[in-house]
């Protein structure tokens, strides 16, 4: 009877939301991407030209001629670029921090929000496989990226989303330097 | 000059304000897409003219330039808000200093959610064929068109912490419908969550996903619905979570109900959450490795009785304990995709069970089940970054459904079954694909019935 209590109690506890959900925000992914740094907003409002020649670089849509950005720099140095993409994953969007570093390869990616089922989500580890990368053919699904069974919409939208702003970080620094 | 550009100011005015309160407006009416949309192109526009005034020379009002600037960059920050959504809000929120925990729900994107998948499938059969998911076929070799299943998935989000997730699915064309899940998921934090309703048992590959474009094969594996008998839901609760590389599930679920077991398999004893006996309980758990990009490696364990009050004809209750273990493992590396899974199932009581179920000679249950495959597959168009594949898989199947059975019966050789399956898949975009796979089907009792499969199969 008394295990049966515990029991009873133990799955109370389990249901009962004792914390709200850790969703990461801009400012916590930016302090977490760029500690100690100097953090600053740009805009970019591309022209038609820089948006067709992003979509060719990046083999994915554009949506989008607006282009916020965050330039970090550390003691004057420039630390890395962030953006964020909001895509469409299935019929819900997710939205991605991507992090070029000074080098232009992909330094870090963090999930903003995620309004799909969590079981659409990668673990962890697999977002790894995509820091150091570089814009090149070899940043494709089934290519240098792993797909994840049964969340390969997700791990092509994220995919796409990092050549796209790979593409728009080149298409940038071709314009002015982020 | 200077008179024509505070004309060209005032005549801006009227458009700011529309511009600031054009969220609000659009609130009312338009979804967050078109409203971004709108902004985008009245900040383009406001961009253009305020080019425009800097190009005309207009030094005296060079103030009201870099302010028209200001209220620009404003309304950019308005647009990265509206596209990022919630998290953007909270990060406002933790400027603000208000607690986070107290005010995100509040915040939260909620409401509906609406998916599904559908199998249409035509099979030419040779003679007298048995397969799980077409058990109806029994008897019926010939050609077959059959829009197997169409899925409708709702799910609901109260909060981030509360959300409610299903299936319904129609089976043949409507011939049959059924809830294939519902539960409802209290997320407490990653590593550990509860759910409790129509709970999908978390065994083998198949079973939690099960849309077509996920596996190769028009036919699920003979494993997966005999000894794995997927779709495979029963009423329960249960705690789910991730920690590291691993995940978990345990849930506490009502038992099959032996009275559906076959010499076939365990299909039959599926309850399904309809009007389901709860005389019996049973446990499943699953641990899953997940630490190398493209490696899924893991197993599963659903234990408990099945007996749902069954009697024999001296009145004594049955028990009818079952084990089904199964492990698995996956690899995907570029345009390779490497499946295998070995299952096991073993059951008590089951001369008793015969008795009771009137099964004489080869119709025995199994006290052992065991079957394993094996499956390759390889995308042809890996890599080219299209979003389609071309996949040529095989698959070699072994199953035995009375692996062993109880002294006094004995195994009927048609349960003894080997199948290879050799096909390919096409999928235009990842959300649909068609496959087309050649089943040859041997048994102990040379009865078996080769397969020709096509199937076209979507995900929404």
């Amino acid at each position: 009877m008394c295990s049966k209590k515990w029991v009873l109690l133990c799955l109370f506890l389990a249901a009962v939301p004792a914390a709200a959900k850790v969703f990461v925000t801009v400012d916590e992914a930016l302090k977490l991407a760029f500690p100690g740094c100097e953090v600053a907003r740009r805009t970019a409002f591309l022209t038609p030209e820089q948006v067709k020649r992003a979509r060719e670089l990046a083999g994915a849509e554009v949506p989008s001629a607006l282009v916020t950005y965050y330039v970090a720099t550390r003691g004057g140095q420039p630390a890395g670029t962030a953006y964020f993409d909001t895509h469409r994953v299935r019929t819900l969007p997710e939205t991605l921090m991507i992090v070029v570093d000074p080098q232009n390869r992909v330094g870090r990616i963090e999930v903003i929000s995620f309004r799909e089922p969590e079981d659409y989500l990668p673990r962890g580890a697999w977002y790894e496989q995509f820091r150091g990368k570089a814009l090149d053919p070899d940043l494709q699904l089934k290519r240098g990226i792993r797909p994840v069974t049964g969340a390969t919409l997700t791990a092509r939208a994220t995919t796409d989303a990092v050549r796209r702003v790979l593409a728009l970080h080149q298409v940038l620094a071709g314009a002015a330097k982020p | 000059m200077a008179f024509s550009f505070r004309r060209g100011w005032a005549a801006l005015l009227p458009f700011l304000l529309a511009l600031l309160l054009a969220p609000a407006v659009f609130a009312q009416s338009t979804s967050t897409e078109e409203r971004v949309r709108d902004l985008e192109r009245q900040v383009e526009q406001l961009k253009a003219e305020i080019a425009a005034m800097k190009s005309g020379g207009a030094s005296a009002e060079t103030d009201r330039v870099n302010e028209l600037e200001r209220r620009l960059e404003v309304l950019a920050a308005e647009i990265e808000k509206l596209k990022i959504g919630e998290a953007a809000a909270a990060a406002d929120q933790s400027t603000n200093g208000l607690g986070p925990a107290a005010s995100k729900v509040y915040r939260t994107e909620r409401g509906l959610s609406i998916g599904g998948y559908g199998e249409v499938i035509y099979q030419q059969v040779d003679g007298k064929v048995k397969t799980g998911e077409g058990e109806e076929e029994e008897g019926q070799g010939g050609k077959h068109f059959d829009l197997r299943r169409a899925v409708v998935y709702f799910g609901y989000k109260w909060s981030d912490r509360i959300l409610f997730n299903s299936e319904v699915e129609y089976e043949h064309a409507g011939k049959e419908v059924s809830v294939e899940f519902g539960y409802l998921d209290f997320l407490w934090r990653p590593q550990l969550n509860f759910r409790a309703g129509l709970l999908l048992m978390p065994v083998g590959f198949l079973n939690e996903l099960h849309e077509p474009t996920v596996f190769l094969g028009a036919n699920r594996p003979d494993v997966e619905q005999r000894i794995l008998p997927t779709t495979w839901a029963e009423g329960g609760f249960g705690l789910f979570g991730a920690a590291g590389p691993f995940t978990y599930r345990s849930y506490i679920v009502n038992g099959l109900n032996a009275a559906g077991f076959t010499d076939d398999g365990l299909r039959g004893g599926r309850q399904g959450g309809s009007e389901a006996k709860a005389e019996d309980l049973a446990w499943v758990g699953r641990l899953d490795y997940t630490g190398l990009p493209g490696l899924l490696a893991g197993g599963s364990v659903y234990t408990g009785k099945a007996a749902q009050g069954l009697e024999t004809a001296a009145g004594r209750k049955l028990g009818v304990g079952i084990t089904i273990a199964e492990g698995h493992l996956e690899w995907r590396w570029r345009g390779l995709e490497f499946r295998a899974l070995g299952a096991q199932a073993e059951l008590r009581d089951v001369a008793a069970l015969n008795a009771a179920l009137d099964l004489e000679g080869d119709q025995s249950i199994g006290e052992k089940l065991t079957g394993y495959y094996l499956q390759l597959g390889y995308d042809l168009l890996a890599g080219r970054g299209a979003g389609n594949a071309l996949i040529p898989y095989a698959r070699w199947e072994s199953l035995n459904t009375q692996d062993a059975v109880p002294a006094g019966f004995s195994a009927n050789p048609d349960t003894d079954i080997e199948t290879l399956t050799l096909g390919i898949a096409y999928k235009p975009i990842e959300q649909l694909v068609l496959k087309a796979d050649y089943q040859n089907v041997d048994n102990k009792a040379g009865t078996g019935a080769d397969r020709f499969n096509m199937l076209l199969g979507y995900v929404f």
